[in-house]
């Protein structure tokens, strides 16, 4: 009896080996707009809005890709790490997945209430961003710290 | 709910280890188990009462916190 929805054990270490380095890669490279020239691309796009420029339903936008391409890597990579199994998933796992995963969307929705109230204008927008993979990230640190507390627990004992 | 499991391990005269592996969990799931942290499913409870050839009421009681 186990949860639905997960990947396979294997994916979990193929997860944190890209969301190690996309993660560094992003922190980098944000802070300090690096947008390296041979990843300006010219993209189909919907709802374009250009500042300084036309509003369009459908068309193409001339864009670096950069921090697409390290936010696709790390969701991608934070919902391996996240949810794929454990080496050995059980019930009682599963209710810790569960619990944590209650636990992150509390903490992080707690945080954002917070910047709602204490954070505004140019800084929000770094709220905005940080929020979009906060959730997982959470959600990760939480229940890893649980299960390895859960090991040491159980070598102790017997 | 109270359990007896440590009991009817030592009956059989098996580690949490062989357990875990018998009733398909991970060894950590004994011992919250064991500990009083973790009620099992109903599926958990029958395969433990299988592997120790008990009746299910032998190895769990309900305590009078259960019906709060």
């Amino acid at each position: 009896m186990t949860t639905k929805y997960l990947f396979p054990y294997k994916y979990k270490k193929i997860g944190w080996l890209i969301l190690v380095p996309s993660a560094i890669a992003g922190l980098v490279s944000l802070p300090v707009s690096y947008e390296p020239s041979f990843l300006n691309f010219n993209v189909p796009a919907i709802f374009i809005s250009e500042l300084f420029g036309d509003t369009k339903l459908v068309g193409m936008v001339n864009n670096n890709m950069l921090n697409d391409i390290v936010g696709l890597l790390i969701i991608i990579s934070s919902l391996l790490v996240a949810f794929s199994k454990e080496k050995s998933e059980d019930e009682y796992i599963s209710k810790i997945r569960l619990e944590s995963l209650v636990w992150a969307v509390y903490v992080n929705y707690g945080i954002l209430l917070l910047s709602f109230l204490i954070i505004y204008d140019g800084s929000f927008l770094w709220v905005m961003l940080f929020n979009m993979f906060t959730i997982l990230i959470f959600f990760i640190i939480r229940f890893n710290w649980q299960i390895s507390r859960l090991k040491k627990l159980t070598n102790y004992e017997e | 709910m109270k359990n007896n499991i440590k009991v009817e391990r030592a009956k059989k005269n098996i580690t949490q280890a062989d357990l875990a592996k018998l009733a398909k969990v991970s060894r950590q799931t004994i011992n919250a188990m064991e500990l009083g942290k973790y009620v099992p499913s109903t599926v958990l409870a029958l395969r433990l009462a299988h592997i120790f050839e008990v009746e299910i009421s032998e190895i769990f009681t309900l305590e009078d916190s259960d019906w709060d």
